[in-house]
């Protein structure tokens, strides 16, 4: 059960052909710090750490208007704006 | 065009990312630059995105003497031990990235044709035979250029891989062994038995076939290997690189 306010740390790995994994620290709804891995491609490579930085201090509900905006002139193989929201979301519902 | 070859010999992790990356960043003197190497002594390297500590039994690698290393591009961990590695340096090409792989991809199957061996391109970035996978390749545009590199499969020895790369839980060891066996095939398992050197000629072969390429083997200037070195020593043999993500 999540809890219902406070520091959590949430993990999932989503594996759709290639692996997509999420470690975040929330604070409620809030993301307090995220690090993406996996064995995805994107391109350029750096964005990965500006996405990061732009889910810092952002609230749940807005991750997926955010993601649609970064990978937007990005290419992709194994991940997409969707499938990351979906992995980050997971994390969040399995917070504890 | 012309390409310039580099037949290498095996090096360690850190040395073999830095060359590779001073080949790219110096493309604009040095022109377009295929060279195929092997490491020295065996390494893993991860995908740019990748968690050292997600995939890598480090102690294990320290035990084994296994080398450890972060690359610049995307993709998955490969253990670089039984295989032939290449890197290729060009201008960037026209159109999206994940479409180039597949003019790249040609070198191995043209290569792989040579042995009389029918092989596919697969997936964004895989070489497979019989539906086996036998080359990976991953690509990064930087620096005005593109970095392809990639491995062709000599030998495979799951059981010796999973020593080293992590599986999420240890239940699940014995079954990435026997996905690896079913998805994976290498040279040896077709029933190609070739010496490293003889294999480099017939992969730089099969890259002259598929770019239409004139190669020629000159090495490159000093300064190109003082920055693989700087590379080698302040990027790649680094903490900070290797354990970031």
């Amino acid at each position: 059960m999540p809890p219902m306010n406070g520091i959590s740390e949430g993990k999932y790995r989503y594996k759709a052909g290639k692996l997509i994994v999420v470690n975040a620290t929330f604070d409620c709804d809030t993301i307090l710090k995220i690090k993406i891995t996996g064995d995805f491609f994107l391109h350029p490579e750096e964005r990965i750490e500006e996405i990061e930085e732009h889910l810092t201090r952002k609230k749940i509900g807005e991750i997926e208007a955010l993601l649609e905006r970064d990978f937007k002139d990005a290419e992709y193989e194994g991940i997409s704006a969707e499938s990351l929201a979906h992995a980050i979301r997971e994390a969040w519902k399995r917070r504890a | 065009m012309d390409l310039r070859v580099i037949y290498d010999t095996g090096h360690p992790a850190y040395w073999n990312m830095g060359f590779d990356e001073s080949l790219l960043v110096h493309l604009n003197e040095i022109g377009p630059t295929l060279r195929v190497y092997g490491w020295s002594p065996p390494a893993v390297s991860i995908g740019y995105f990748q968690s050292m500590t997600e995939e890598v039994n480090i102690q294990r690698a320290k035990e084994l003497g296994v080398d450890l290393v972060r690359r610049i591009t995307g993709g998955g961990a490969v253990y670089h031990k039984y295989e032939l590695t290449y890197s290729i340096t060009l201008p960037e090409l026209r159109g999206r990235i994940l479409d180039s792989y597949h003019l790249l991809d040609m070198g191995i199957i043209k290569a792989l044709q040579t042995l009389n061996i029918d092989a596919k391109q697969a997936g964004i970035n895989d070489v497979v035979v019989n539906g086996k996978k036998i080359s990976g390749n991953a690509q990064t545009r930087k620096y005005g250029g593109l970095l392809q590199h990639g491995t062709l499969l000599i030998e495979v020895h799951p059981e010796e891989m999973f020593e080293i790369l992590l599986v999420p839980e240890e239940k699940m060891k014995d079954k990435a062994i026997s996905d690896v066996r079913q998805r994976v095939t290498s040279l040896k398992d077709i029933g190609v038995e070739i010496e490293f050197e003889e294999l480099q000629k017939i992969l730089v072969d099969g890259f002259k076939e598929a770019l239409n390429a004139d190669l020629y083997e000159e090495d490159v200037d000093e300064k190109i290997y003082d920055y693989a070195h700087k590379l080698e020593v302040e990027k790649y043999a680094t903490h900070e690189w290797n354990f970031r993500r």
